[in-house]
């Protein structure tokens, strides 16, 4: 009796790049846990000031930014974030802060394709999956 | 006299002389009459310029009280202009210090929900390491809210009058090297001047914060060697904290006692924090009757001095 061989497990390849822009140790080290959940992501690059992240946004062209608004260089994230956009066209840009205050000017601006409040954390992944149109991962 | 009283010369001589003369008399009495009525008239347009003149006077002095109340309006409306420009620096300053409390609270708030949230789903999956890691980021970021909140209740005490005050005596000394034991690394290479037989009157623990701060503020915002100098001036005791670094800008210094102020510094921007430190130490430095201030360290550097009153072994 011929036994049919045992289906090669599915590798799940790494979709997107993740560029995290944070200056609290902390909070960087919570995004990659969130985002280690999803093995279609993986994390590019790590940077604590805009300035240093648009450096790695145009080596790496990740295909997501998490972006912190207050930074440890000169340069906001709600500043940077052309600035990012023009390096890294494909790059899908959440600006996760923890200034409520800041919600309508992300708005505004074109180069940020979401807000998310850093008490929101939980929505992370899913907001991130909904934006680079990945969906949820498959069970 | 009217034209038909006029009398008529008769062909009688002395009648009509003595006539003539009474004719006269009466023409001169009417004269003397109209002269009279003519003062009289005089007089009352004389009465009435006076009477003008106190009038003029009395409008002029209307005048110049308007005048003057006008005056004070415009100095009113300055001083009101002045408070409502101070208010909106104040609304202002408050604005954004909820801005930077809030964010401030947010953050530490967001990691600690992230990481207990990350703990409760995936216990079962988590390696040691991993858990133990998490709980360590929990108590990092608690223990920093914990610090603003103490900050905020502080000031809000300082403020309120509702500041808990015990002051003992304190031998000056002693209470910089406990201020030195409790810091991190950094503060064992304070140099200290200080006499052990300097004491202050003051409550011990607002002189432990008062301290505290001058001294992280020399490690965080300025650059080693951080030096502390006591020394008697009269009635006060006097403690100067000194530290190397850039020092504080001259355009700062008028505001860096103030409540939520921050200087937007290199240092300032990587050091978060809230802007009330400095103004807690004020408070508590004017609470223990005392006073707080900063000169430049020349050539370079920082000088932040606390003035506390004197008191002898006794407590005196």
């Amino acid at each position: 009796m011929l036994r049919r061989p045992p289906a090669p497990r599915r590798q799940v390849r790494p979709l997107k790049d993740l560029l995290v822009v944070e200056d609290d140790p902390d909070i960087q080290f919570l995004i990659r846990t969130v985002f280690s959940k999803d093995a279609r992501f993986t994390v590019a690059g790590e940077a604590a000031s805009a300035e240093d992240g648009v450096e790695l946004a145009r080596s790496t062209e990740p295909g997501l930014i998490v972006l912190d608004h207050g930074l440890a260089g000169e340069l906001t994230g709600l500043a940077a974030a052309p600035k990012f956009k023009e390096v890294a066209p494909n790059a899908k840009i959440i600006l996760f802060t923890a200034h409520a205050e800041l919600r309508i000017r992300a708005g505004d601006e074109p180069a940020i394709d979401a807000f998310l409040l850093k008490t929101d954390v939980q929505q992370l992944l899913p907001l991130a999956q909904r934006l680079t149109g990945l969906g949820p991962p498959p069970a | 006299m009217t034209s038909a009283e006029t009398p008529v010369l008769e062909a009688d001589g002395g009648a009509g002389a003595a006539n003539y003369t009474k004719a006269i008399l009466n023409i001169l009495d009417d004269l003397g009459e109209e002269r009279g009525r003519q003062a009289d008239s005089q007089r009352a347009i004389l009465n009435v310029l006076e009477d003008i003149d106190a009038e003029k006077a009395q409008l002029e002095a209307t005048q110049k009280a308007i005048l003057n109340i006008l005056d004070d309006f415009d100095e009113e409306r300055t001083r009101v202009k002045e408070a409502n420009a101070d208010l909106q620096a104040i609304n202002e300053a408050m604005r954004g210090f909820v801005a930077v409390a809030a964010h401030d609270l947010r953050s530490p708030l967001a990691t600690m929900v992230g990481f207990a949230s990350h703990l409760t789903a995936n216990w079962a999956t988590l390696n040691e390491e991993d858990r133990r890691n998490f709980v360590a980021a929990i108590e990092r970021q608690s223990q920093k809210m914990s610090r603003l909140v103490d900050d905020i209740l502080t000031l809000a005490s300082i403020e309120g009058g509702g500041l808990n005050m015990r002051p003992e005596v304190i031998a000056l000394r002693e209470a910089i090297d406990r201020c030195l034991d409790a810091g991190d690394g950094d503060t064992a290479s304070v140099s200290v001047s200080c006499s052990p037989d300097l004491v202050v009157r003051a409550d011990p623990q607002h002189l432990g914060r008062i301290l505290g701060n001058y001294v992280q503020n020399a490690f965080k915002y300025g650059q080693p060697p951080v030096r502390i100098e006591a020394a008697r001036v009269g009635d006060v005791v006097e403690v100067r904290v000194l530290d190397h670094g850039p020092g504080v800008p001259a355009e700062f210094v008028p505001r860096l006692f103030a409540k939520f102020a921050r200087a937007d510094t290199a240092s300032t921007r990587v050091e978060k924090g809230t802007g009330l430190g400095l103004s807690i130490v004020r408070g508590l430095a004017e609470a223990n009757g005392g006073q707080a201030r900063y000169e430049p360290n020349a050539p370079n550097g920082a000088c932040f001095v606390v003035r506390l009153r004197h008191a002898d072994r006794s407590g005196r």
